[in-house]
């Protein structure tokens, strides 16, 4: 009797290592970039209408985490508003012994968000820096009405928290900015705060104001629209990445290739950014 | 029959039940309570707020500081033989009996990081060992916030070379080579190091390191590499450039390094201690005479997306290095009192094999003594090795890896540096390691 279990037990055994040799499901992970969670997942759901055999899975968390998800080896795909770090290459370079690759994939502009009541409506980079910097403390010294500026912005994590502090603060943030764990939170805080103001993907501003952004005081404002991101007269703008650890091969090939396609980068606009193509 | 009775009678009692509740009444609530109510919730709201700008205080200060570490746990088999085959094995310690294999801890540290400001950072790793704690890392860190190019760390840290930063937890073998280990004991030493990478602000991919650093760290008894016990210090620099063509999958990071400094006498024997020159001649120095050691060094890393990725990494040194047997100073590698031509390098090949494996083979060469050499070496220290050094690792997951490793070292022979070395002594040692990273 025991003998025959043991048979059995062989058999399967054998039948599951076979069976899952030949099932495995080539599942491609894509992480990081909150910014990018939208279009991203929009991608997927497009591409995996029209190939039913991939399974595509996006998660966000912001660009750091992607990237170190990417290192780690747990994402095949690692979104990042912001272009890679020099500490987070050499990681890569010695887990896996590349440089990496990059892709910019999409353009987006930082939008800056005020309350609709606001009767601030356009800023130059200098003062939306000093502003989150906690230079520029009261909407009168930017020629708005007495009141406090209320902050919000990004966790470390973030991407857009990086390429912001990085482009425009150039220092570090004021202590007052209130964190908040994705873009769509700083948009519902600033649509609530009639003396907020909160920066992100030009997508999400909706319920909020642009504030038109002028490269300097001599300079025109612009409002992050599709044409001023394009040419590039709207100041805060950047491109979006995907990182892979080496070139890409199978699935993540095709999904990539079909990303850049004119195809894939036609669901760009809709989803409210540019594309690179 | 009797179900239907006694549903009946479960229904009129329910009834029954029911009937006694009496009607619901509208209570009138008058606006003043209310506003009492609103007035309640919202101090209480306030209270909440406060406490949690209490508590994202803390947690800021918190989120300052990061920590991390490795544990290396490992099974080491000596393939070690006396020439007549009568010994086989290493001895653990002096006068121990010999071992062919052991269990060991080889590293269990914990880092701190802690980033009180943007731009200045403070480090502490200690290394648990069975029989003490020792101090690898202290250091504060300081970034220029201006250019975003300079930082200027004082403490102690590793040595400015490749083969030294490149830390032990990543590195694809269960050694660094004989050629650094030996120039270059136990990787730190103390000092102040201005670092200036011209990439982050300038998108120029240099890397320029210059450290003022005690030089005898690693030399000594423990309690002697506290402070600098020749007061002189010497002076390190090295210089990297990385270069990257993207479109092929290609990146070469290339530079150099020097190690200008010396070995001070600190103190005469009775009778006087003689020493030996590069040709092995004696000579006999007085307390303060200052011996050579300056190195300059040659290296490249060439990475290539091939099939997943794969590295081949080379470091060139060459120069004079000294030592001494005085206790303060001693380089248990170079145990001797002597000036040396040294030269050595090393070749490395990694592959990156499916997501989860990595193959490693190493080549390395050490010659302490490039004067002599055959026959004319007298002492095992003079000896040149060559060094074969292979390697699997298996990711488990992000965090635990699973290490195999064989070295083979291949000695330069000479009918006089001891019995064991007239022919190749059978050294070889296979270690099987568990790492966990956190």
């Amino acid at each position: 009797m025991k003998t025959t279990n043991f048979k059995i037990a062989l058999i399967l055994l054998v039948v599951m290592t076979i069976g899952f040799s030949f099932t495995a499901i080539e599942k491609v992970t894509v992480k990081g970039s909150d910014t990018m969670v939208i279009l991203s997942q929009k991608w997927a759901e497009v591409y995996m209408k029209k190939h039913p055999e991939a399974t595509i899975q996006v998660t966000g968390g912001g660009s750091g985490v992607g990237l170190a998800a990417l290192i780690n080896g747990s994402t095949d795909i690692a979104n990042s508003s912001r272009p890679i770090k020099p500490t987070e290459l050499e990681k890569l370079k010695a887990r896996y012994n590349t440089l990496g690759v990059e892709i910019p994939c999409a353009k987006d502009g930082i939008s800056i968000y005020i309350n609709k009541t606001n009767g601030v409506s356009e800023l130059t980079v200098k003062q939306i820096g000093q502003i989150f910097a906690g230079q520029i403390t009261n909407w009168k010294q930017v020629g708005g009405v007495d009141a406090g500026i209320k902050l919000y912005g990004r966790e470390s994590s973030s991407g857009t928290f990086v390429y912001f502090k990085d482009n425009v603060v150039k220092t570090d943030y004021s202590p007052s900015c209130q964190t908040l764990p994705g873009t769509a939170a700083i948009v519902n805080a600033v649509k609530k705060d009639k003396f907020g103001i909160g920066y992100g993907g030009a997508a999400y501003a909706e319920g909020v104001k642009d504030c038109k952004v002028k490269k300097d005081d001599k300079s025109p404002a612009y409002a992050p629209t599709a044409e001023t991101i394009k040419n590039k007269t709207y100041p805060i703008s950047r491109y979006l990445y995907m990182y892979l650890k080496s070139k890409p091969t199978g699935q993540t090939k095709a999904f990539i290739d079909w990303i850049l396609s004119p195809e894939g980068q036609s669901i760009i606009a809709g989803v409210g950014y540019f594309p690179v193509k | 029959m009797k179900k239907i009775v006694l549903a009946v009678l479960l229904l009129g009692a329910f009834a029954a039940k029911a009937q006694e509740v009496k009607n619901d009444t509208i209570k009138t609530v008058s606006i003043d309570s209310l506003k009492q109510i609103v007035d309640e919730h919202s101090m209480k709201f306030s209270g909440l707020d406060e406490r949690l700008s209490t508590s994202d205080a803390i947690l800021d200060k918190l989120s300052k500081i990061k920590i991390s570490g490795y544990i290396q746990a490992q099974y080491e088999m000596y393939d070690n033989w006396s020439a007549d085959g009568s010994q086989h094995g290493v001895a653990p310690s002096s006068g121990a009996p010999l071992s062919t294999n052991t269990f060991y801890i080889r590293r269990a540290r914990v880092k701190f990081t802690y980033e009180a400001l943007d731009g200045v950072k403070f480090v502490l790793q200690p290394n648990f060992e069975v029989h003490q704690v020792t101090l690898k890392d202290a250091y504060v860190q300081l970034n220029d916030r201006w250019l975003k190019t300079f930082s200027l760390w004082v403490g102690q840290f590793n040595r400015p070379t490749y083969e030294i930063e490149y830390s032990s937890s990543s590195r694809e073998f269960a050694e660094r080579t004989l050629m650094t280990r030996t120039i270059y004991p136990t990787e730190r030493d103390q000092g102040a190091k201005l670092e200036a990478d011209f990439s982050t602000n300038f998108n120029f991919p240099l890397k320029v390191q210059v450290a003022v650093l005690n030089g005898n760290f690693g030399e000594g008894a423990l309690a002697n590499q506290a402070k600098d016990v020749d007061n002189g210090k010497d002076l390190m620099a090295r210089a990297v450039y990385s270069f990257k063509l993207p479109s092929k999958g290609l990146g070469i990071d290339f530079g150099g390094h020097t190690y200008l400094g010396n070995t001070t006498v600190i103190a005469q024997t009775n009778p006087v201690t003689v020493f030996k020159d590069v040709n092995n001649n004696s000579f006999t120095p007085i307390v303060g005479d200052k011996m050579k050691k300056e190195l300059f060094g040659a290296e490249m890393q060439v990475y290539y997306d091939f099939l997943g990725g794969m590295s081949l990494k080379g470091e060139y040194i060459r120069g004079t290095y000294s030592g001494t047997t005085n206790t303060a100073q001693v380089n248990s590698l170079f145990n001797a009192n002597k000036v040396r031509n040294v030269e050595g390098y090393y070749l490395s090949l990694v592959k990156n094999v499916g997501k989860s494996n990595v193959a490693s083979l190493r080549y390395d060469v050490f010659d302490p003594n490039t004067k002599l050499s055959g026959d004319a070496v007298k002492t095992k220290d003079d000896l040149k090795y060559n060094n074969w050094t292979f390697a699997w690792q298996y990711f488990f997951d992000e965090n635990i890896k699973i290490m195999a490793c064989y070295v083979m070292p291949i000695n330069e022979t000479s009918l006089n540096a001891g019995v064991d070395y007239k022919q190749d002594k059978r050294d070889n040692i296979f270690t099987l390691r568990l790492q966990a990273k956190f």
